[in-house]
């Protein structure tokens, strides 16, 4: 027991190290410094929203169109980055590896909370400048709204655990990543509801495990203006089966890994 | 005490692999100098890196008993892009140390001044090499891996270290990967020579340095 809690305080010492880190060796200490994390998200969410907002005009299904593109395109540039992050990271931290105490499961593990506090900042920034703007409701469910994203990073996370060993060992992936990433964006669940979709399309979308989060993100915005379905059970076991392939393949990685 | 058992270490190498160790024991006894010697290419900097975990072996098992430093070489344990000071903060940080005696201690002996606000990476070899030294001395291990590193100094920073090291902490554990004799035959209460992928260790340092000087 008494290890364990010492292997616990190592680990949030790394982790926080790491971070600050992180934080400085991308975003340095000038001008708004750390804060460009949610410029990203923030940009796209944005834009893609007034896009929209002038082509379809300024609802959908009886809810503000920008309010749905912001909240789907926030999750969607977090997992979009967060994978994009994680590609060689091994290598890319190699000379970190003579440290002892710093595993490589602890790299993923910083760049996905990175993306994901940004992803969370951009989300306050625009909801509330947008529901100062009357374009965003105030969520009806909080806990869901975080419930939601919560298990949405639960999932990214796991993937990431998954890609950033195999990117080490292959070339080819990290070639397939950005069409990849692309290509899921319909099964995302960032720019439609399970519930405007054909029966046919449900039964296949229930099986993407963004969408239970993304759904639950939804209803914790517009709660019963829109008919949100989830089973976070889907996301939850995916995730756990994705982690445990992940941290074995870290763990095989790491044994053969060649550092400078 | 450190236990090295039967390690093996091999690289891929085209189709093939390449077998830097075949099947290594040795014994590092707290407080006792090993020199490690043999040829540019016989795997002494691997063996350091097995020891200091930075790498996996492919085969074997080390089992450390005491704290051991990162390899003291000339890449790794920096980041580049940051300064001085950020790594000294980042090591202080992993290490768990307050952050004010690590700076202290590392203006001290570095004497890099104003070098320290600058990123690592526009350092010389021998500006590294004391900031490396700085660090780990500071942090205080058991054990000390130093590969090469210790040539590159000019004459005031072998005399700190001379001190710092062997002085101040003689009583530490000591590994030193180097070509020079000399080092070796003043510093080493043994010493262990890699040949072929496998090592002999000699309780005579001149035994061992006669044996690397006929390789």
């Amino acid at each position: 027991m008494n290890s364990l809690a010492r292997g616990w305080r190592v680990q949030r010492r790394v982790i926080g190290a790491l971070m600050i880190r992180e934080l400085v060796t991308r975003f340095g200490r000038e001008n708004i410094g750390f804060l460009w994390i949610m410029v990203e998200p923030l940009l796209f969410a944005g834009l893609v929203g007034i896009i929209w907002r002038f082509m379809k005009g300024p609802e959908e299904h009886g809810i503000s169109i920008v309010a749905f593109i912001a909240s789907g395109y926030i999750p969607l540039t977090f997992f979009r980055n967060a994978v994009q992050r994680s590609v060689r990271i091994f290598t890319a931290n190699g000379s970190l590896m003579y440290h002892r105490q710093i595993k490589v499961v602890d790299f993923v593990f910083v760049r996905l909370l990175i993306e994901m506090i940004g992803g969370m900042m951009a989300f306050v920034f625009i909801g509330a400048v947008l529901i100062a703007l009357n374009e965003f409701p105030v969520p009806a469910d909080i806990g869901a709204l975080i419930a939601g994203w919560f298990i949405y990073a639960l999932f990214t996370l796991s993937l990431c655990l998954i890609l950033a060993p195999l990117s080490e060992v292959s070339e080819t992936i990290e070639k397939f990543m950005p069409v990849t990433t692309y290509v899921m964006i319909p099964f995302s669940g960032a720019f439609t509801m399970m519930a405007w979709l054909t029966p046919a399309a449900q039964k296949f979308m229930y099986y993407s495990p963004f969408v239970h989060g993304m759904e639950l993100m939804r209803y914790g915005i517009f709660g019963a203006r829109v008919n949100a379905q989830w089973d976070i059970g889907v996301t939850l076991g995916a995730s756990m089966v994705c982690s445990l392939i992940g941290l074995a393949m870290c763990r095989s990685v790491r044994r053969k890994l060649v550092i400078e | 005490m450190i236990h090295c058992e039967q390690l093996t270490k091999s690289y891929p190498m085209g189709s093939g692999r390449k077998q830097v160790l075949k099947g290594l024991d040795l014994e590092i006894r707290p407080g006792e100098h090993i020199g490690f010697l043999g040829r540019n290419g016989a795997g002494k900097t691997t063996l350091i890196k097995l020891i200091g975990g930075v790498e996996m072996p492919t085969a074997g098992k080390i089992k450390r008993n005491m704290t051991v430093s990162w390899p003291l070489g000339f890449g790794g344990g920096f980041q580049g892009s940051l300064t001085g000071y950020d790594n000294a903060r980042f090591i202080a940080r992993i290490y768990g140390h307050a952050y004010r005696e690590i700076r202290d201690f590392v203006e001290d002996f570095t004497e890099l001044g104003a070098q320290l606000k600058m990123p690592v990476k526009t350092y010389s070899s021998g500006m590294r090499a004391r900031l490396a030294f700085a660090l780990s001395l500071a942090i205080e291990f058991d054990c000390y891996l130093i590969d090469e590193i210790i040539m590159v100094g000019d004459a005031n920073f072998h005399q700190k270290c001379h001190y710092e090291l062997f002085e101040k902490r003689g009583d530490r554990a000591l590994v030193l990967a180097s070509h020079s004799p000399d080092l070796i035959r003043e510093f080493c209460d043994r010493a262990l020579v890699l040949h072929q992928g496998y090592g002999t260790i000699y309780s005579d340092v001149n035994e061992a340095l006669q044996v690397y000087a006929a390789l």
